[in-house]
């Protein structure tokens, strides 16, 4: 034994063969592999709460001082604006009104029956440039499973659960390579959305790959259409800001805008599954 | 060899939190340094390929289980890149900090491409591009590390010179 650990190289094989193993492994089952994740996960939880909101509470107070001259002037634009919406509000409340009434006749049931809200904070980013993942302060312990949609308070997609450790738990967020949406445009086209390198610098998503004579234009309001299973039906995902045309003259793609800012995100709700819960009790 | 070891694992352990959580604050152009790659390029350098490897390895399998996808994919990165700078040392002037900047660029450029290509190798694997992740992530964090590399050299090199008093006692 001694004599192994003298041949360095073979001790490079042996370490490279068993990382590659487990890459594979990881990859493959990442429920159970990311337990492992909680000899660190666990300990440096409560730090990076501290430390993010150490940091919060810092650029809060330097922003402070930058900000009030402009703050003066918004102020003013600010003070115009309430007033155009105000007189647009009192039409919207009666629209409001009127769309209650019809779901009423219709018994629409509730988008979020199916499921629980759970609250988290964001506490730490990924240590890398290249992900858009984020961690939350609620793992396992709290019932989170992977896959679950992450939602804001005013029910916006930010993305999906990628990860869970027993107190913390990974976002994927839309923005990201790796993500990938099923939306539905109000005009009834299904689109793919994912992220891409260089829209998700400006906080943008694409879709791409859309056929020409598929009817979308700037404005456009996107919704999740609920094919993949992941994204129940009807959580906002943003609004088409631009459309191009694709390297053929056959596809185009479009440039979407979330409708939450990904980029000063603080709290997010995760959606539980209520069915899995119940056959948890059952038990 | 105890101490030594406790000392680099709280090293890495603080390293890890700021690189989470205060670094996202201090983003220039988008992107924030990679301490802990900053931190084995150190190590392998001023102290030779095996301590390198080792603390390459353990310092990637800290961040593998933070980022929480695939376990291992950091540490092979990590311990490859203690490795292949450690075999160097030998050859420098090591007390030169323009040996350590200019190091850390080369690095830093190499393993950013490769945590590129290796992650967007699977699905997106059509999406690879060559020009802008090189102008938009890796130069400007190249940059951002060999900036930082001359207080973690120095950081480093003071942790060393302690450690190896106290036991030389």
């Amino acid at each position: 034994m001694f004599n192994f650990f003298e041949n360095k190289s073979l001790v490079l094989i042996v370490v490279t063969v068993i990382l590659i193993l487990l890459i594979g492994i990881s990859s493959a089952f990442s429920e159970t592999m990311g337990q492992i994740g909680n000899i660190l996960s666990v300990p440096i939880t409560p730090v990076q709460k501290f430390c993010t909101f150490t940091g919060k509470n810092i650029e809060a107070f330097v922003l402070f001082f930058k900000d009030t001259k402009a703050i003066k002037e918004e102020n003013e634009a600010l003070k115009e604006s309430i007033k155009k919406l105000q007189s647009e509000n009192r039409e919207l409340t009666k629209l409001k009104e009127k769309n209650m009434e019809l779901k009423k006749a219709l018994r629409l049931k509730g988008r979020f029956d199916a499921y629980d809200l759970v609250g988290a904070n964001i506490t730490a980013m990924d240590p890398g440039n290249w992900f858009n993942i984020f961690t939350l302060d609620v793992g396992s312990r709290d019932g989170i499973k992977a896959d679950s949609p992450v939602i804001t308070s005013s029910r916006g997609l930010v993305g999906r659960i990628c990860s869970v450790h027993f107190s913390q738990s990974k976002v994927l967020s839309i923005l990201d390579e790796d993500s990938v949406v099923w939306g539905w445009s109000e005009k009834g086209w299904s689109l793919r959305i994912r992220g891409d390198l260089e829209y998700k610098d400006r906080g943008f998503c694409i879709a791409d790959m859309i056929p020409i004579e598929m009817d979308i234009a700037e404005g456009d309001l996107i919704e999740t259409s609920g094919y993949g299973g992941i994204y129940p039906k009807g959580i906002s995902i943003g609004k088409v800001i631009e459309v191009k045309n694709q390297d053929s003259d056959l596809y185009r793609f479009a440039v979407i805008e979330p409708s939450v800012d990904l980029e000063n995100l603080e709290e997010v709700f995760i959606l539980r599954k209520k069915s899995i819960e119940a056959g948890s009790e059952e038990k | 060899m105890k101490l030594k070891i406790a000392a680099y694992a709280f090293t890495i352990f603080i390293i890890l939190i700021l690189q989470t959580t205060m670094l996202e604050y201090v983003k220039i152009l988008n992107v924030k340094p990679n301490l802990l790659l900053v931190f084995i390029i150190c190590v392998s350098i001023s102290r030779g390929n095996v301590e390198g490897a080792v603390t390459g390895f353990f310092t990637g399998l800290a961040q593998d289980m933070l980022s929480g996808r695939i376990i291992g994919f950091y540490s092979l990165l990590g311990l490859y890149a203690g490795i292949s700078l450690g075999s160097v040392h030998k050859r420098l002037y090591r007390d030169n900090f323009i040996v350590i900047v200019f190091f850390t660029l080369v690095l830093s450029i190499a393993y950013e491409w490769m945590v590129y290509f290796l992650a967007s190798f699977g699905e997106s694997a059509g999406n690879i591009r060559f020009f802008y992740p090189m102008v938009h992530r890796i130069l400007p964090e190249a940059l951002y590390n060999a900036f930082t590399s001359v207080f973690m050299y120095g950081y480093v090199l003071k942790l060393n010179k302690k450690l190896d008093a106290l036991e030389d006692k």
